[in-house]
């Protein structure tokens, strides 16, 4: 009697397990962030989910990971090689999950090749020459302006950042002080962004070209600086945005506060359910004395090397670049630009502010692929929080921009040197 | 039942939580003590098991003057001996004198000494965003009395830069002195009131009352609390993490600090050295006042 209990509770273990074997070989995990709300992109994802499946017959479990918890998740996944198939990171994360070893290396010809991808797309999925990603979506910022706010003082949005001054000032005078542009300050994550764009226009850049030295204290870098310091000592901007974070810069600008604001295209849509009414215009970023720069980011889809589906998860990531399902996506959810470069076909993006966007991504720059990049950017996003903290406290004096970038530097060149 | 049944019974009992113990946390304290003797980061993370031993190398790192890490872990140590300097003592006054206060016999006391738990009680994250909005340059309420008040003439940055440590001790001793206030509170009323009654009889000021009857009296509760706080205090995170966001800057204390290095820059090993070291101050903080509640048994 006790023997048959035994058999049967086997058999009914070992059916079970069967089954959850034959489950996890139909299905692969996709971890994605929230890039657009729930309510549509749940929908959205699901049915996607639902087509891949009677194409393929493999099941999609994705899981949805915010932004803040998505780094440390995606480094426990790593280390221990367990959890999704397939994710997203962003472009900057890439090379340095890709140094981990944690991530499948990827052939872009299957996708299309390099050259199918916007250019810093592609390099931002690239480490030491090799491809450890796919190009999902891309993001770059331009300059939004308060049409209306401009022409009641009589002014055109500025082509150069000298330019964004005087036009600055001229708000100033009509609409009082900081009421020019919203800047982020110490509070934003993203705060190189926002400086390294005037670097570039400057003539300066973050590394030396061997990506073996701080370059960014050089002339270009304290001049960059010091012009962005000057937007808050200058009046142009509130004291208070020293201390704001990217969101608040940009409700500063979407609630009608301010005349400008350097924000993204995925800001239109937070436009169009804040503030409907709010008489806008997006331009490039303006000029520099050297050139024209602008940021590239987004996100790349990645593959887990430990994971035992690679063939369906690159499957799942065909899926999701193709043309309707990518314009779809970005168009439609995410309000981002598409990173593959046919996906522009689409008319959509030669209308209103997208064609500004879609210009500016054209010439947008990634940081260095490397594996030391977050302790990079952490030593200069930490020296420029100093500078403004200077700035708002008043304690900024012509030296201070110079002071904190060398030791930014210093920082930087001791992240270098691990760099294998 | 024998005395070694009994003992095996006790045992079967104790196993289960033994086991979760073990697995929850003396292993993984003795793998986290492992990881800051060899060289986990960004490129070992995947193959943690095969990561170069390197000796004391992350110890002398993180104590080093010549690293930035080393810089800036002994900045946030500093920051937290500061920290406990000002807000320890800082909470233990404003709670004696609470205690003093609530010690006498008022209409309504039960209702107040309910009142004064409300912030110990408030949860750490909703008590530190209300200060977090408390503190904002623009919309928050301290600049705004500031202003009205005609002491600044401009918003000022409460949480960024050097006043940033200033605003968290603020909001730490608002949040911590009501503890202080229930402790002393009981340890007054296990004072005999013979000792009142005779040296009040010998006509005793009540400065004198306070001063070589209360506050002697007092002793054995306090030095418990203070050390108690300071063990809380060296591993304070909630209030840096939720005022001043997951970059505290110059405000780091060793928490936030070792949970910037070790998670998000992924110098796992330098974060491991750095918790230990922590681990060891709290332990010896901790067989310190064991010692002396020890004593005050005897």
């Amino acid at each position: 009697m006790r023997w048959s209990w035994i058999v049967r509770i086997s058999i009914i273990v070992l059916a079970l397990l069967t089954s959850m074997t034959a489950m996890a070989q139909k299905s692969i995990t996709f971890w994605l962030m929230p890039n657009a709300p729930d309510e549509t992109h749940i929908p959205w994802l699901e049915e996607k989910a639902r087509e891949f499946e009677t194409r393929t017959g493999y099941k999609v479990n994705f899981e949805i990971i915010g932004w803040g918890e998505a780094w440390q998740k995606i480094s426990v996944a790593l280390a221990s090689q367990t959890g999704p198939d397939v994710f997203q990171v962003g472009t900057t994360w890439n090379p340095q999950f890709a140094a981990t070893g944690g991530l499948e290396k990827i052939d872009l010809t299957e996708f299309g090749g390099n050259d199918a991808f916007m250019k810093a797309n592609y390099i931002s999925t690239t480490y030491k020459g090799e491809s450890y990603g796919v190009p999902w979506f891309a993001e770059t910022r331009c300059l939004f302006y308060n049409t209306d706010m401009f022409a009641q003082v009589g002014v055109q949005p500025p082509a150069t950042y000298e330019e964004l001054k005087v036009v600055g000032k001229k708000i100033v005078e009509k609409f009082g002080e900081g009421s020019a542009i919203a800047i982020a300050g110490t509070n934003a994550w993203d705060l190189l962004h926002n400086w390294a764009i005037v670097l570039w226009a400057y003539g300066g850049d973050l590394l030396t070209p061997d990506n073996k030295q701080a370059a960014f204290n050089g002339e270009a870098g304290v001049t960059a600086m010091q012009w962005y310091a000057s937007l808050i000592l200058d009046g142009l901007a509130a004291k208070a945005c020293a201390e704001y974070n990217q969101p608040q810069a940009d409700a500063a600008f979407i609630n009608g506060n301010v005349a400008m604001c350097f924000m993204g295209p995925w800001n239109i849509a937070g436009i169009e359910q804040e503030n409907p009414d709010l008489p806008y215009d997006v331009v490039e970023p303006p000029a520099g004395p050297v050139k024209r720069a602008s940021f590239s980011g987004g996100s790349n889809l990645v593959i887990l090397k430990g994971s035992s589906n690679k063939d369906i998860a690159k499957k799942w990531i065909e899926f999701l670049l193709e043309k309707g399902n990518l314009v779809d996506y970005t168009r439609n959810l995410s309000h981002m630009l598409p990173a593959k470069i046919e996906a522009f076909e689409d008319p959509y993006y030669d209308t209103g502010v997208w064609q500004v966007f879609k210009k500016t991504l054209g010439y947008a720059t990634a940081y260095p692929p490397l594996a030391v990049w977050g302790d990079i950017e952490n030593a200069v996003v930490q020296e420029f929080r100093n500078i403004l903290t200077a700035v708002a406290s008043g304690q900024y004096s012509e030296d201070t921009v110079k002071l904190y970038l060398d030791k930014a530097a210093e920082r930087v060149n001791e992240a270098l040197a691990r760099e294998r | 039942m024998s005395s070694q049944a009994r003992g095996k019974l006790a045992f079967r009992f104790i196993l289960p939580a033994f086991i979760c113990m073990l697995f929850v946390h003396i292993v993984p304290i003795f793998l986290g003590a492992y990881l800051a003797f060899i060289d986990l980061d960004i490129y070992t993370i995947t193959q943690w098991i095969r990561a170069p031993f390197v000796g004391l190398k992350n110890f002398i790192d993180v104590f080093s003057v010549r690293t930035d890490v080393g810089i800036r872990y002994l900045r946030s140590i500093w920051n937290v001996v500061y920290f406990g300097l000002i807000t320890i003592p800082a909470g233990y006054v404003i709670g004696l004198l609470v205690a003093l206060l609530l010690n006498r016999k008022f209409f309504g006391r039960t209702l107040v000494r309910s009142l004064i738990l409300l912030p110990y009680i408030t949860p750490d994250s909703v008590a530190y965003n209300v200060w977090r909005f408390i503190f904002q340059a623009r919309i928050g309420i301290v600049n705004k009395y500031l202003l009205a008040l005609g002491l600044i003439n401009e918003p000022i940055l409460w949480l960024v830069g050097d006043r940033a440590i200033y605003a968290v001790m603020i909001a730490s001793v608002w949040k911590g002195w009501p503890f202080a206030c229930l402790i002393l509170l009981a340890g007054l009323q296990n004072i005999p009131q013979e000792l009142y009654e005779a040296a009040r009889i010998d006509g005793a000021s009540s400065f004198a009352l306070f001063r070589f009857i209360t506050f002697p009296m007092l002793r054995p509760v306090s030095a418990t609390l203070l050390l108690l706080s300071a063990i809380w205090n060296f591993h304070a995170f909630n209030q840096f993490y939720i005022l001043l966001g997951t970059d505290p800057g110059k405000a780091h204390v060793p928490s936030t600090f070792i949970l910037q290095e070790a998670f998000t820059n992924l110098h796992l090993s330098k974060g491991a050295a750095m918790s230990v070291f922590l681990t060891l101050v709290v332990l010896l903080m901790t067989v310190v006042m064991l010692r002396l509640r020890r004593g005050e048994g005897e």
